[in-house]
């Protein structure tokens, strides 16, 4: 195991009364780099994210990220989010409205003394290309601006592993290719855990070294992206021709 | 005009919601985040106020406040004198009386609060401490305007509880609402009028703020 890794093994049901919903149990390694999650919505990738960072308790299991246990059940470990030092950036953004670009930034080091402080949240402004935008407020600035100070944000906390939900889903693929090609080139230092959640083919073909398929709670194929896309399309192709056999129904011609 | 009535009124609100503010904060947060299974029956007892007739809570804090109830005692030997019957006596009361005023549009806007920015604010570093004060206190500036004003104009014009608790003394428990009704039984109805008109706008504008507030009308957050 690579110190630096993200490690997870995670089990977690969901119930409605008595009847077990959904459950999610997965056994994964995530190495320095980028690793694409990828799987239908439903396929438990959120669920995942919210267990490495503390925001959902598994049932069981053992995570761990750079060498540091952020929870173990049989050990009773469970840091809570505040102390497991990830970024975590949401689909939503959750950018504080209420603070300007800079207070947003600034926001998770607020333990530096001011002028320390100050000068990170310059630098990874002027690294994101958003060095301008220092005093607005999140509602005064455009959609790929926003991600770039939430990227920021998380980035400037120095965290052991970056968990991105759909971070740029809603982006055009211009700014989308822009922001991924920062976001590399930040990380070409660092060598951190990225774990990259997407339901998108074309963001799977994009930013691909590695992937992880979900689907149903569980792992169904990891690898490189070419290899684990084509065999889920085979498998899927596999169970369309069986299905009419298993379903008894009319097979039409 | 009664001017003793209305400024010993004005000095009791205030007094009054500024305390309760103090008092509400925690006790919303709890309500409004904690995981008790049981909080249903804190909020149930922080309601009461608004359902129970005046007389009753009245007479019930009249009896605790009593010589010989404990905290009677307590104040007693504390302070050389009784607690009905005095100003002290009526902040307490009053404080009982407009606390669901105060806690309610604060848990409810505490609850407004997107949950996505309060786990945004703990992965990146932030204690429970420090996220209620960075975050949910900024975002529920409405229900703290809300819960200063409506405790303020509540404890402005109540009536039975200080009646019960306060009796009428001119300068100490003496009241605008219990001064108006004074002077509609000597029929003087001139002085009642002004008073009471006095009241109406002062609760009319109250109300305003609040719905102002609330409609994001004027907030220091939003730059428009």
């Amino acid at each position: 195991m690579t110190p630096s890794a993200l490690t997870a093994r995670v089990r977690k049901e969901y119930r409605s009364g008595r009847r077990t919903t959904f459950v999610l149990d997965v056994s994964l390694e995530i190495p320095p780099g980028f690793t694409i999650l990828y799987g239908p919505s439903g396929a438990g990738k959120s669920t995942l994210l919210d267990c490495v960072a503390g925001l959902v308790q598994p049932d069981a299991g053992r995570i761990s990220a750079g060498g540091l246990t952020l929870f173990d059940s049989a050990a009773g470990t469970n840091l809570p989010p505040q102390k497991r030092q990830l970024a975590y950036v949401f689909q939503s953004l959750a950018l504080f409205p209420h603070l300007s670009v800079v207070d947003n930034v600034g926001y998770g080091i607020a333990h530096l003394d001011p002028a320390e402080r100050s000068e990170q949240v310059r630098a990874i402004l002027e690294s994101f290309r958003i060095g301008s935008l220092g005093a607005r407020k999140p509602d005064e600035i455009s959609g790929g601006e926003k991600q770039r100070v939430a990227l920021a944000r998380s980035l400037v906390t120095s965290p052991r592993v970056l968990l991105l939900d759909e971070p740029l889903s809603a982006l055009d693929d211009e700014v989308k290719s822009e922001i991924v090609e920062d976001l590399c080139a930040w990380n070409a230092a660092r060598r951190l855990p990225i774990l990259y959640v997407t339901h998108s083919r074309e963001e799977v073909n994009a930013l691909g070294e590695r992937m992880i398929a979900l689907d149903g709670g569980r792992v169904v194929g990891e690898g490189a992206p070419a290899d684990v896309l084509g065999a889920l399309a085979s498998r899927k192709s596999a169970a369309k021709k069986r299905a009419p056999q298993i379903s008894g129904g009319p097979v039409s011609a | 005009m009664n001017f003793e009535a209305l400024f010993l009124s004005f000095r009791l609100a205030a007094i009054v919601s500024l305390l309760l503010l103090a008092i509400s904060l925690p006790l919303a947060a709890w309500l409004a985040f904690g995981r008790w299974r049981g909080r249903f029956l804190l909020e149930a007892i922080v309601a009461l106020p608004l359902v129970l007739p005046p007389t009753v809570l009245g007479l019930y804090l009249l009896l605790a406040m009593g010589p010989r109830s404990p905290l009677g005692r307590l104040w007693q030997s504390a302070f050389g004198h009784g607690l009905a019957f005095t100003f002290e006596g009526l902040v307490l009361a009053s404080l009982l009386y407009s606390l669901p005023f105060a806690v309610q549009p604060l848990v409810s806007s505490f609850r407004n609060v997107d949950p996505g920015l309060l786990a945004a604010s703990s992965v990146l570093g932030a204690s429970p401490l420090r996220t209620f004060r960075r975050v949910v206190l900024p975002l529920s500036f409405s229900g703290l305007v809300t819960a200063f004003v409506l405790s303020f104009a509540h404890t402005l014009g109540e009536f039975g509880v200080v009646l019960m608790v306060g009796g009428n003394l001119p300068g100490v428990t003496r009241t605008v609402s219990i001064a108006i009704y004074d002077s509609v039984q000597a029929f003087e109805y001139a002085d009642a009028g002004r008073l009471a008109l006095l009241l109406l706008l002062l609760s009319f504008g109250a109300l305003a703020v609040v719905y102002a507030v609330n409609r994001r009308a004027w907030s220091p957050w939003s730059p428009r």
